[in-house]
């Protein structure tokens, strides 16, 4: 399989509820002491233009091999955008949506 | 009784605190302005946390430290300390080598500088001798590359010292406070936690372990509240951020919390800083890190996994194996090499990868993966991380990093200092 360089968001209570809504309250993983984490998947030229667009975004290729640094309030979109349309595969049209900010 | 360091020379005090005599000994004397960087190590020399140093080094002391891990004289010392400039400002300010200049930071007197040697070093040589590699992506190897093509070396004296900012002034003490302080709480063994991290309690178990081992074959009486002989010194890297790193703030006041909220009793534990401008040289890193804190009055400095360590440059115990090449007697301090510290739903609880069966179920601690929890403002359950430490954490976000617990290019360029250089 691919790698999937994902974004991780992680779920406290009132985030778990909006995913249970949305159908997806399976999703998320227990990584840390139950700890939940929901990890976006990227493509890595997804992953390239996340690098692009949000500069003081890294991707962390030592330890958790995972999208890191991304401000809050563009996760808390990312989130909004898999609540939204019930799916983990937005980055596309989360991206897009950015790059016509960006123009 | 004399305050014996590095090296088994006393720790010197090159600061002078009366203003008449300061301003007298300045009188004349060309200003040439430092950098931050610059400020910050002739303020660490001058109180002697870089004893023997008493001044910025010399050609054969930097020629020595790269190719034999030692000062000329035969101390151990592994990281160059050193004063660059550019032959153009070598001729602006008319510097020769006998020529004594007064540094200035922020535009006040800072220290004078009496140069008795000029040179040069190959900056491939250092930087392979101190950092095992030559890559540009390492940040040591970048600052040393970043240096202009002449060094300058001779002593420094203090004429103006730092005032401490909020909250820094609170934790400030040179090496000399440092051992009143010690003497105070009436420690014998005192073991330093070397951090530039906000604890999760992996870090808190790694310090609770290195206690016990510090405090070791001694009486539990000597353990009673209120009769502690065996102390943790929390002292903090405070110095150049980089982009992602906890902001200097939320370090310091997380790590003295863990006192304020019981996590350690009030009379084992304390918190300081040092102003120090992390190298990531690892091992070598690890030494320097242990003669700074012989020259605090440590007796026991505890070594974790990578310390000092950045990207993979380094075996992620090369920090303790480093150790075994110092011949015995030559630091006088003794290390406490530490296992990870991690969580096991099995055990459920925070356990020690030395002593836990549970190998496949573990789950490790990684720093970026609590920063990413915290970026996105979700508390952590307490078993990793402690509320009142994520309270405050979010609290010095508000207060001094523009939002942000981690620093962002805002904190770098408006964020406030630990210290400042008023005038004399």
């Amino acid at each position: 399989m691919a790698e999937t360089y994902p974004i991780n968001i992680w779920i406290n209570e009132e985030r778990f509820e909006k995913l249970k809504n949305a159908g997806l309250g399976g999703m998320p993983k227990e990584v840390l002491a139950g700890m939940k984490v929901l990890p976006v998947p990227n493509t890595d030229a997804q992953k390239d233009m996340v690098l692009k667009l949000f500069p003081v975004a890294k991707f962390d290729a030592a330890t958790t091999k995972s999208i890191e640094l991304l401000p809050k309030e563009v996760k808390d979109e990312i989130f909004d955008l898999v609540v939204k349309r019930k799916s983990l595969n937005i980055m596309d049209e989360f991206l897009k949506l950015k790059e016509k900010k960006e123009v | 009784m004399k305050a014996i360091g590095h090296g088994g020379e006393e720790i010197v005090e090159r600061v002078i605190t009366d203003k008449n005599e300061a301003l007298k000994k300045i009188k004349g004397l060309k200003q040439v302005p430092v950098r931050r960087q610059i400020a910050t190590e002739a303020i660490s020399i001058a109180y002697g946390f870089f004893s023997p140093l008493q001044g910025f080094m010399k050609k054969a002391d930097v020629e020595s430290t790269c190719k034999n891990m030692t000062l000329a004289d035969g101390t151990v010392w592994s990281i160059p300390i050193v004063f660059d400039m550019s032959d153009k400002e070598i001729a602006e300010y008319g510097i020769k080598a006998g020529s004594t200049v007064l540094l200035t930071s922020d535009g006040n007197p800072l220290a004078t500088f009496e140069v008795e040697d000029i040179f040069t070093y190959d900056k491939q040589e250092w930087s392979q001798a101190v950092y095992g590699t030559t890559d540009m992506k390492h940040p040591g190897v970048k600052r040393t590359y970043e240096y202009k093509d002449k060094f300058l070396g001779g002593k420094i004296t203090l004429v103006n010292p730092p005032k401490l900012n909020p909250p820094f002034d609170q934790y400030w003490l040179t090496p000399l406070q440092h051992r009143e302080k010690f003497k105070e709480k009436g420690w014998q063994r005192i073991v330093a936690h070397q951090t530039r991290n906000v604890p999760h309690t992996g870090h808190e178990w790694l310090m609770k372990h290195a206690w016990m081992a510090t405090h070791a074959e001694l009486s539990m009486e000597e353990t009673e509240e209120g009769k502690a002989v065996t102390g943790t010194l929390v002292n903090c890297i405070i110095g150049e951020k980089r982009a992602g790193d906890y902001i200097d703030q939320a370090i310091i006041l997380t790590q003295d919390a863990l006192r304020k909220y019981g996590y350690f009793r009030e009379d084992v534990h304390m918190t300081s800083f040092t102003l120090w401008d992390m190298r990531y040289a690892g091992p070598k890193e690890a030494i320097h890190h242990a003669i700074i804190r012989t020259n605090l009055g440590l007796t026991h400095h505890m070594f974790g996994r990578d310390h000092a360590g950045v990207g993979t440059y380094y075996h992620p115990y090369a920090a303790h194996r480093i150790f075994k090449q110092v011949p015995q007697g030559k630091l006088n301090i003794t290390p406490i090499f530490v296992l990870e510290w991690l969580y096991c739903p099995h055990c459920g609880e925070v356990t020690c990868m030395g002593l836990c069966g549970h190998g496949k179920e573990q789950q490790k601690f990684s720093g970026t993966l609590i920063r990413s929890i915290l970026m996105d403002g979700v508390k952590p359950t307490r078993l990793i991380f402690r509320p009142e430490i994520f309270d405050i954490v979010m609290d010095c976000a508000k207060k001094y990093g523009f939002g942000s617990p981690f620093v962002t290019p805002q904190y770098i360029e408006k964020g406030t200092p630990a210290f400042r250089i008023d005038p004399l």
